[in-house]
C-alpha cells in the first residue's frame, strides 16, 4: 500500500507538487493523468526516492520511506521507463536479471527467473535473450523493461509513460497485455501517462492533476460520470465521454433475460463492451440485440431504450450517494 | 504531365552514368608522376647526391609499359564504377604493390655498378608518389566496399611481408638497406627504446587522465583550471619542454640522492617522459572526460531507479558506456605519442628519433628514412589496433 499525504515538492521557489494526499490499496492500479509539466512524474520519483519530497509523509506499508535506505528501497520497487531507460551494452537476459543480481540472488535462480519472465512476456528466450535493445522494435524493448521491472517479484510497480513512444497499435497491444498480466499479478501500480484513453482502460483509480495539485480523483466511471470542472472533462474528452464509458460497461451489466418476443438478428457475446454493443446496433439498424454466451448459445437481450435509461438511472443514484 | 514525361529519356539516363572521379584522379595523377618524376637516383656513395632516372631508364620499356597499363585499367574500371569493378581495382593495386620492389631490383641490377661496393640506389619522388597514392586508392576501395577495419590492414601486412623479404634478400644495394644493414642492432634497440617510451607515456596518461576526468566531474572548479594548463601544455613547442625540463630536473637529480638512484637527470628518460606524458594528458583528459559525459542522462537515471549504488552506476553504466569514446582517446593520444617521442631523441632519450637527428647531422637521408619509416608504420599500425578495438568494444557490436 502507498499513502501520500499533504506531499509537496519545491524546487527552490517554484512548487512543482503541491500538498498531494493520495492513497493506492494493496493490488490496486493507481493512474496519474495529466498535461505535461503538471508534477505527476515528480510525484511517481518521489515515491522512489529519485526525488525527496519537500514537506509531507509518503508512506510504504506501515512506514515512511525516509526510513528507508534509499538504494534498498529502490529494489524492491520495480520501475519502468520509455524504451530508453535499457541498458544498450547488456543483453536482454542481462538487463532483465539486473536487480535478482544486485540483490546478490544465485545465478542460477537468477537465469530461471529470466527465462520465466521472458515467458510470461511474450520474448521467446532462444530468439532474445542474447539480443542488445537496439536491436529491439520498440514494442520489444519495452516488454523487456516490463520484465526488468518485475524481475525481483517486486509488490510495487511504477510506470513512467512507458507506452509514451510506442505506435497506437502495439501501445493498444502492450497495454492489454499489462491489463492481463495485472489481473494476475496484482501488483500495486502507480502508472503515469498523459493519455487518457489509456488511463481509463487501464485504471482501477484515476488521479487527474493540473499544475502540481490534484484535480479530482476516483474510479474511471466515476469521474466520467461526474467530472469536477471543465478541465477534466475536456480531458475525458468533453462530448465523447458517453461512449467512452460505455466502453467501460460490460454487456452482461445491462442485459435482460429473453422476452417473449422474437429474438433478434444481431448477436454480441456477453463480455463484449457496451460501446461495441451500440456500434453494432448502428451498423445493424436496430435497437435490439441478442447476448449470446461462449458457445453462441442466446442468454439475453439487450435494448437500446434500457440501456439509455440505465444510464440516466446511473447517474441519479451518483447523485443520490 | 503526359505519360511521355514520365519515360527515362536519354538525357536522364546519361545523368545516371557516375564515374568514380576519385580513383580516376588518383590513377591519373599515378600516370603524371610515374613518368614525370624520377624513378630511382643512383650515388657512388652515401653522402654524394645521386643521378636521378625516370620510368624508361630505370626499369625499361616493358616494365613502364607494364606499369602504366596497370594504372590505366584503374581508370579504365573507374569510369564504370561496380562492386565487382571496385575488387578487380583492389586486385590491380595489391599487384602494383607486390611488384614495386621487384621494379627495385630490376633498376639495381641495371644501373649500380656492380664493381663499386658503396654505390647504392635511392628511392625517387615518382616512387614515393605512386605509394602514397595507391595507399589513398586503399582507403577509397575500403570505403566503397565497405571493408573492416581489419581487412586493410591484413593486406598490408601482407604486402609489407613480401617487401621485407625483397629487402633481405635481394636489395642489398638499396640504399636504405645498406643503412639498415650497417646498424641492424643499433634499429632493434630504437625501435625498442621507442616502443617503451610511447607504452610508458600512454600508459601513465591513461591511468592520470583517468583520474583528473574523474576529479574534474566531482569538483567542477577544477575543470577550468585543468583545462587551462593541459591547454596551455599544449602550445609549448616540444623542443622547448624539453628544455625548460633540463634545468630542474638535472638539479634534482644533483641535489636528491634518491631521484637520481631512480634514473632522474637533466637529459635522458626522465625529462622525455614527463614531456611526453605532459602532451598525452590534454587528448586523453579532454576525451576521457566527455566520453564519461556523454553517456545518456535517462540510462543513468534508470540505473539510480534499479537501486544500484553509486560506485556500481559508474564501472557497470557509466563506464563501459564510455569505453569507446575514452578509447578513441588513447588512440589519438598514443599516436601523437609515437611522433613526438622522435624529438625526444634530442635529449638522449633513444628511440627511432636517433636516426632521424643523426642523418640530419650527417646529411645522409636514406638515414633519415630509416627512422622516420619506421615511425610511420608504427604510427598507423597503432591507429588500426586500437581503432579496431575501440569499434570491437561497441556495445553488442552497435556501429
Amino acid at each position: 500500500m502507498i499513502e501520500l499525504s499533504h506531499v509537496s515538492k519545491r524546487f527552490g521557489d517554484e512548487t512543482a507538487v503541491d500538498d498531494i494526499t493520495l492513497r493506492v490499496a494493496k493490488g490496486k492500479f493507481c493512474a496519474l493523468v495529466g498535461t505535461s509539466g503538471c508534477g505527476k512524474s515528480t510525484t511517481l520519483r518521489m515515491i522512489n526516492r529519485l526525488i525527496e519530497h519537500s514537506s509531507g509523509d509518503i508512506i510504504l506499508d506501515g512506514q515512511s520511506i525516509e526510513q528507508y535506505d534509499p538504494v534498498k528501497l529502490r529494489r524492491r520497487i520495480g520501475y519502468v521507463i520509455q524504451s530508453t531507460g535499457l541498458f544498450p551494452h547488456w543483453n536482454v537476459a542481462r538487463n532483465i536479471g539486473l536487480v535478482p543480481r544486485l540483490l546478490k540472488w544465485p545465478a542460477t535462480e537468477i537465469t530461471a527467473r529470466v527465462e520465466e519472465l521472458m515467458g510470461v512476456l511474450g520474448l521467446p528466450v532462444g530468439e532474445f535473450a542474447h539480443k542488445y535493445p537496439h536491436q529491439l522494435s520498440g514494442g520489444q524493448a519495452q516488454r523487456v523493461g516490463v520484465a526488468r521491472a518485475l524481475a525481483a517479484d517486486p509488490d510495487i510497480l511504477l510506470m513512467d509513460e512507458p507506452f509514451g513512444a510506442l505506435d497506437p497499435i502495439t501501445r493498444e497491444k502492450l497495454q492489454d497485455e499489462l491489463a492481463k498480466l495485472q489481473s494476475r499479478l496484482h501488483k500495486t501500480v502507480v502508472f503515469v501517462t498523459h493519455d487518457m484513453d489509456e488511463a481509463l482502460r487501464l485504471a482501477d483509480h484515476l488521479v487527474v492533476m493540473r499544475d502540481g495539485r490534484i484535480v479530482q480523483q476516483g474510479s474511471p466511471l466515476a469521474l466520467l460520470q461526474q467530472p469536477a470542472d471543465p478541465f477534466v472533462d475536456s480531458l475525458l474528452g468533453g462530448l465523447e465521454r458517453g461512449l467512452k464509458q460505455a466502453a467501460l460497461t460490460r454487456v452482461k451489466d445491462h442485459m435482460t433475460s429473453l422476452g417473449p418476443t422474437l429474438p433478434a438478428q444481431s448477436r454480441i457475446p456477453t463480455d463484449f463492451s457496451l460501446r461495441q454493443a451500440l456500434s453494432m446496433m448502428l451498423r445493424d439498424h436496430c435497437d435490439r440485440l441478442t447476448v449470446v454466451d461462449q458457445n453462441d448459445m442466446p442468454i439475453g437481450e439487450l435494448s437500446l431504450r434500457r440501456i439509455v435509461k440505465e444510464a440516466q438511472l446511473d447517474k441519479v443514484s451518483q447523485r443520490d450517494a | 504531365m503526359s505519360l511521355i514525361d514520365a519515360l527515362p529519356s536519354p538525357a536522364l539516363r546519361r545523368r545516371s552514368w557516375h564515374p568514380n572521379s576519385v580513383l580516376l584522379c588518383l590513377s591519373g595523377v599515378m600516370l603524371a608522376s610515374a613518368w614525370l618524376f624520377s624513378l630511382v637516383s643512383v650515388a657512388p656513395n652515401r653522402i654524394v647526391t645521386g643521378t636521378s632516372f625516370g620510368i624508361v631508364d630505370a626499369i625499361g620499356w616493358p616494365g613502364a609499359a607494364l606499369i602504366s597499363m596497370l594504372f590505366m585499367a584503374i581508370a579504365a574500371l573507374a569510369t564504370v564504377p561496380s562492386q565487382g569493378h571496385y575488387r578487380a581495382i583492389l586486385g590491380i593495386i595489391m599487384l602494383t604493390l607486390l611488384l614495386m620492389p621487384f621494379g627495385l631490383m630490376v633498376a639495381g641490377h641495371w644501373l649500380v655498378d656492380a664493381s663499386m661496393p658503396q654505390a647504392r640506389l635511392g628511392i625517387g619522388a615518382a616512387y614515393w608518389t605512386v605509394l602514397f597514392v595507391l595507399l589513398l586508392c586503399l582507403v577509397e576501395l575500403r570505403l566503397r566496399l565497405g571493408l573492416s577495419r581489419w581487412w586493410p590492414t591484413l593486406i598490408l601486412s601482407a604486402i609489407g611481408a613480401v617487401w621485407w623479404g625483397c629487402a633481405a634478400l635481394w636489395l642489398g644495394n638499396l640504399a636504405l638497406v645498406q643503412e639498415f644493414q650497417a646498424r641492424d642492432t643499433q634499429f632493434y634497440q630504437a625501435v625498442k627504446q621507442h616502443i617503451a617510451l610511447v607504452s610508458i607515456a600512454v600508459g601513465v596518461s591513461v591511468v592520470l587522465g583517468l583520474l583528473l576526468a574523474m576529479l574534474m566531474r566531482r569538483y567542477q572548479r577544477l575543470q577550468k583550471v585543468a583545462f587551462a594548463l593541459l591547454n596551455f601544455l599544449q602550445t609549448i613547442p616540444s623542443l622547448a619542454l624539453f628544455g625548460l625540463l633540463l634545468a630542474p630536473l638535472a638539479w634534482l637529480g644533483a641535489n636528491v640522492p634518491m631521484l637520481a638512484a631512480l634514473g632522474i637527470s637533466g637529459i635522458g628518460n626522465a625529462p622525455a617522459l614527463i614531456a611526453l606524458i605532459a602532451y598525452s594528458l590534454l587528448p586523453m583528459v579532454r576525451n576521457t572526460y566527455i566520453a564519461l559525459e556523454e553517456v545518456s542522462v535517462e540510462t543513468l537515471q534508470a540505473a539510480k531507479a534499479m537501486g544500484m549504488r553509486t560506485g556500481q552506476r559508474f564501472w557497470q553504466v557509466r563506464f563501459p558506456l564510455a569505453l569507446p569514446v575514452l578509447l578513441e582517446g588513447v588512440r589519438i593520444t598514443a599516436v601523437q605519442a609515437v611522433g613526438l617521442t622522435a624529438v625526444a631523441a634530442l635529449i638522449g632519450a633513444g628511440g627511432l628519433g636517433t636516426f632521424i637527428f643523426q642523418g640530419l647531422g650527417q646529411a645522409a637521408m636514406d638515414m633519415v628514412l630509416l627512422g622516420a619509416l619506421p615511425i610511420l608504420i608504427l604510427a598507423l599500425m597503432v591507429d588500426a589496433g586500437l581503432g579496431a578495438l575501440a569499434d570491437a568494444l561497441r556495445p553488442g557490436g552497435q556501429e
